[in-house]
């Protein structure tokens, strides 16, 4: 402790020092502009690691995507049955993000499709880890749509189509989820890829190209979009192959009219 | 200013000691002033802290990663092996076969197994683990007794663990895969099918058991994904083959 006549000192000198020193400018000029600066440095990085950490699967947090407003997720369980290029599938979404597919995919591996494609082989995408951005080609056009062009051609799981009747200008979709929005600029388009594409807890099967062989799949001639509701004999959601099942190539022998797949557990689990 | 901050301590300093009221008050500016800039201070350092933080693991710099159990590191090496076996007959269909559907999901299945066993070949070689197994397979599923198809394998290893096999359920056999070679048309579509379906056959179990047992997340959750997958393809695979007016295999005991 100081002696008291220190502080006595001090005491008696202390009003003279108030009234001619002025506040520590200098210094609190000095601690405002670190301050300043901290804040701007954290600022920054935490947007961007908040951006990475929060939409990236981990062991703990499989699925990111539940933290994006407005997305829906719907299990497909085992309803992952083949079908052949002249059949239809009964889906419950549109565009479809999940169900019985074609048993060839589209390829997706960074293409812009100019045309509307057959939703079955778009399906089948979804299911080897793409994401597919669907537009209504009414409502995105001109510098919008070169956005979304720009953001998939050529990058690996990505795919780009129109989409017409689509309800919402865009729509995003990967296996068991949509999202749609009406901006091309909204960062939740970001979020959805970074959370879902090859994200190895939510596609079903892992390791699955995105490229096509010759002669089975032609991205500039890709089967076309069938606008007409699919009739009474599409292949129901649940289907998902096996012994007796109808819905197979072309090549199957012709089933009995009315012929049903053989019922499958309900998805779950 | 070293003139401001001189006096600024001293007069700290002395406030302890000073119980007067009309000195503290006259003394409230200066100290209130230097606790905000002492407390915007801490904070700078404290968030600057958390940024070097944030961009040192935004640049890669990963927490070490586990190192596989027995069965992690013995699934990845046995079924590196198994898969490549898959890849090998679905090239051959997928150049040989003249049928869509057969070349589709051959061409599926050499890419998506291609691309496990380059993830299964990573893991080992995080781990420092060898690559392919020596010795027999399956020694690793020390619980196998309860597992369908895989009972009876526990007989020879008693308790403590399974023997292990040379050769694992649902492979082709040379003379299989001859045959293969040979076979053209629709018979060689049937035949690759037939294979392909006993082959997935034999795997699930295996995958079934590391994705039950194994330790690492991303080892069971691939191995669950194998489980479904090769599932899905083999009810699409029995459908081709009665499609096509033939059985499947028995499948492996």
């Amino acid at each position: 402790m100081p002696s008291g006549k220190s502080s006595k000192t001090v005491r008696n000198a202390r009003p003279v020092v108030t009234a001619t020193k002025p506040k520590p400018w200098g210094t609190i000029a000095a601690v405002v502009a670190i301050a300043v600066f901290a804040v701007a440095v954290f600022g920054y990085m935490f947007t961007r690691y908040e951006d990475r950490r929060a939409f990236t699967p981990t062991a703990s947090t499989k699925d990111p995507s539940t933290q994006i407003p407005g997305i829906v997720i719907q299990d497909y369980g085992t309803g992952r049955g083949h079908i052949g290029p002249d059949k239809r599938v009964a889906y419950d979404h549109s565009p479809p993000f999940g169900g019985p597919h074609d048993g060839t995919w589209a390829a997706c591996n960074g293409v812009v499709y100019a045309t509307p494609v057959r939703n079955e082989n778009m399906v089948h995408a979804l299911e080897h880890g793409a994401v597919w951005i669907a537009y209504n080609p009414d409502k995105i056009t001109g510098a919008a749509l070169q956005s979304l062009r720009d953001r998939v051609q050529g990058a690996n799981y990505l795919m780009l189509s129109p989409y017409p009747g689509l309800d919402m200008p865009i729509s995003l979709q990967s296996w068991g989820h949509q999202l749609k929005m009406t901006d091309p600029a909204d960062k939740r388009i970001d979020h959805f890829i970074q959370a879902l594409r090859l994200n190895q807890y939510t596609y079903p099967e892992i390791g699955a190209s995105c490229d096509v062989l010759s002669g089975l799949f032609d991205p500039a001639k890709p089967p076309p979009f069938v606008a007409a509701p699919p009739g009474p004999d599409a292949v129901p959601l649940t289907f998902s192959g096996g012994r007796g099942a109808s819905p197979g190539d072309e090549t199957a022998p012709a089933a009995p009219g009315g012929t049903q797949p053989a019922p499958n557990p309900p998805p779950g689990g | 200013m070293n003139h401001d901050m001189t006096e600024a301590i001293t007069s700290s300093e002395s406030s302890p000691g000073s119980a007067q009221a009309p000195t503290s008050a006259t003394k409230t500016p200066g100290r209130w002033l230097r606790v905000v800039l002492a407390s915007i201070a801490v904070l700078a350092v404290l968030l600057l802290g958390a940024a070097l933080g944030m961009s040192l693991q935004l640049v890669g710099g990963a927490p070490a990663q586990p190192e596989g159990g027995t069965v992690d590191v013995g699934f990845a090496q046995d079924m590196s092996v198994h898969h490549r076996q898959a890849v090998q007959m679905a090239a051959l269909a997928r150049d040989r076969s003249t049928d869509p559907a057969i070349r589709s999901i051959a061409f599926d299945i050499e890419t998506n197994q291609l691309q496990q066993i380059g993830q299964m070949q990573g893991w080992l070689s995080l781990w420092n683990a060898a690559a392919l197994p020596t010795g027999r397979y399956m020694t690793w599923m020390t619980d196998a007794e309860s597992m369908p198809g895989m009972a009876g394998m526990g007989h020879n290893g008693g308790s403590s663990g399974v023997a292990g096999v040379t050769t694992m359920p649902g492979m082709a056999s040379p003379a299989d895969l001859e045959q293969l070679r040979a076979a053209n048309g629709a018979q060689f579509d049937v035949l690759f099918l037939q294979l392909m379906l006993r082959h997935h056959q034999g795997g699930v179990p295996m995958a079934r058991y590391a994705e039950q047992h194994g330790e690492i997340p991303q080892v069971r959750n691939l191995a669950e994904k194998i489980v479904t997958s090769q599932s899905a393809e083999s009810d699409y695979m029995i459908q081709l083959i009665t499609q096509r007016g033939a059985q499947p295999l028995p499948p492996p005991r």
